[in-house]
């Protein structure tokens, strides 16, 4: 994988899987029952890798059919806690079973000393934080022996100890560490938000050949901050940055997130189609002071989370 | 804070006890957790977390422990939904909140974080009470059944089936063992708690049903086409059951069930009933024998 930008192939050489959505329990038996004309899946790996029972069945099934790809929110990268290598061969494990085109996580920590928050925790920006997440790329991907890329989560909080801006550190551990990156445009406008910066900036400076996927999905605006819920449309000023990653990228893997108030899957499925109308047409610079999204209330959960009830008579 | 900035091992413990503290930020901040890892004054918390053009770094910080404790609160109801209904979402919660502070998830996965609360719930119940019985057995059946239905399975498999008992001989039947299915489990209540789950399924939106009496009640799970499958046992089934999965050979499992209360024609007669509705149930994977 590794070369000067100019001579890595666009993706890192990887498949344009084209339009996919988030693969969620209550849609099984749709899928199962129509074999919907969704170009691809995505799982979250956790709601999988110890499954004995019917959402790995299902999810067997569906790998038959689509191209899929795992993608994880427990690997904790930017924790200072050991690596969980156990955690890693189980999705090794499930990666082979299902063909996983690739595995993902987030670049970020979910707890220390053992505990879990299951929350994406923000990482001061720093040579040290740095350091240690890139040699804990390399031992991750020695452990897969499948192409592992990250992604930027969305963040409510800035460090002050942090030396560089996300966009930086992101691009630099990519290089570094040679993986793939997965670009939630969402991420980066709700996060903009939240920090007072541009994402525009952000998108523009990422080494775009390492892009192997985008993320799209809705989030909520509360005036005073944004918040990822992943439980409504892709707001029109992130379908503008989606526009813009396009143009920079030259299109890659597309992928829509719905974790709550989830919708029946045609409406799911009909979301991501919308991606179409940013493909190939003119493209503009993006004006990312448009109005946002509807004004939300109540006590938000930021996602991805995903719990699946069991079945019983 | 004075001097060399704090590693990020620190950062992290001091940002986990900071937006996993019970009281919130405020008291997290002031905690001896906290601050024991970076000593500071909540006037100085710029130092460590900035603010932004809308929110002071409190309020950043803020959001982190909301969505830490509303997150773990409603998957771990999630994972106890008729235990919820029973007790109100309020009270369910204020448990839940304990729970959580006691049994903090460990896993990379959410379906364990509900693993220790049937026996929180034991652990801290009032002395001298009875209906806490009730809460405990609820929440075990709950907990079990989402075990049943993603552990391991026999879905796909070859299963015993009454024919293939009816051409043995007594004494060889006797002294073969049955093989329970991977997903069978045997549990015993206190209070009719899986007739309650029934109830709850089967009552309309907003229809209470009522806290049963205590009386105990004999339940195997075990799942088929990857639904999980309840049955009332009698005490006779569940101790016949109970030495299958002990491993003893059947005669032995036969004795279990044998009571003073029935002759042994009657539960001839019953035995040859319990296996051939056990078989057609898929209870038993093989028969092991020699």
């Amino acid at each position: 994988m590794s070369g000067t930008p100019a001579d890595r192939p666009r993706r890192l050489g990887h498949a344009d899987l084209g339009l996919g959505v988030g693969l969620r329990s209550v849609h099984f038996d749709h899928i199962l029952r129509t074999s919907p004309d969704v170009d691809w899946f995505e799982i979250i790996s956790e709601n999988y890798v110890d499954s004995g029972g019917r959402p790995r069945y299902v999810l067997q099934q569906i790998a038959e059919r689509y191209a899929v790809v795992m993608h994880g929110v427990s690997l904790s990268i930017g924790a200072t806690d050991p690596l969980d290598i156990e955690y890693l061969k189980k999705l090794k494990v499930l990666a082979r079973e299902v063909n996983a085109r690739w595995i993902s996580d987030h670049v970020c920590w979910t707890g220390v000393l053992g505990r879990n928050s299951h929350d994406l925790l923000p990482v001061p920006f720093t040579e040290e934080t740095l350091r240690h997440v890139v040699e804990r790329i390399r031992i991750v991907q020695d452990v897969l022996e499948r192409p592992f890329v990250l992604e930027n989560p969305s963040s409510y909080v800035t460090f002050a100890g942090s030396t560089m801006e996300e966009h930086e550190f992101i691009s630099r551990m990519a290089e570094e560490a040679d993986c793939g990156l997965l670009l939630d445009v969402n991420n980066v406008y709700v996060s903009s938000f939240n920090h007072d910066l541009d994402p525009v900036e952000f998108i523009r400076s990422l080494p775009h050949e390492r892009i192997v996927q985008f993320h799209l999905a809705g989030h909520s605006d509360y005036g005073t901050h944004l918040i990822d819920t992943h439980d409504s449309e892709v707001i029109d000023p992130v379908w503008e940055l989606y526009r813009l990653a396009h143009e920079l990228t030259g299109g890659v893997s597309t992928l829509l997130e719905w974790d709550a108030k989830i919708p029946p899957f045609p409406v799911l499925h009909e979301e991501v189609l919308k991606a179409k109308r940013f493909l190939g047409e003119q493209l503009a610079e993006p004006a990312w002071d448009q109005a946002p999204s509807v004004a939300a209330a109540g006590s938000p959960v930021p996602h991805p989370l995903h719990h699946i009830r069991p079945d019983v008579e | 804070m004075s001097g060399k900035a704090p590693g990020l091992d620190v950062v992290q413990q001091w940002f986990q006890a900071v937006v996993t503290h019970p009281g919130g930020v405020a008291e997290g901040l002031a905690g001896e957790g906290a601050q024991r890892l970076i000593r500071l004054d909540r006037a100085d918390l710029e130092q460590v977390v900035r603010r932004s053009g809308n929110l002071t770094a409190e309020e950043r910080l803020s959001i982190y422990a909301n969505a830490y404790w509303a997150r773990l609160l409603e998957c771990l109801g999630d994972g106890f939904p008729v235990l919820r209904s029973a007790l109100g979402e309020d009270v369910f919660d204020s448990f839940a909140f304990e729970y959580l502070q006691r049994y903090p998830s460990r896993s990379y996965t959410l379906d364990r974080m509900g693993e220790h609360f049937p026996q929180f719930l034991e652990e801290t119940r009032p002395p001298g009470a009875d209906w806490p019985d009730f809460l405990v057995d609820l929440a075990r059946l709950e907990w079990n059944l989402a075990k049943v239905f993603d552990g391991p399975g026999v879905e796909g498999r070859t299963l015993l089936t009454y024919g293939d008992l009816q051409g043995l001989a007594p004494e060889r039947f006797a002294s073969a063992r049955l093989v329970p299915v991977v997903c069978l489990r045997l549990l015993a209540f206190r209070y009719p708690v899986n007739a309650y789950y029934t109830a709850v399924r089967h009552a309309e939106e907003g229809e209470a049903v009522p806290i049963p009496d205590p009386a105990e009640e004999l339940v195997a799970l075990l799942r088929r086409d990857f639904v999980v499958r309840r049955y009332t046992l009698s005490r006779p089934q569940h101790a016949l059951l109970e030495a299958v999965l002990a491993g003893a050979p059947v005669s032995r499992a036969i004795e279990a069930a044998a009571t003073s209360q029935v002759d042994d024609d009657t539960l001839a007669a019953e035995l040859q009933a319990w296996f051939r509705f056990w078989t057609a149930e898929g209870f038993f994977q093989a028969l092991a024998t020699g």
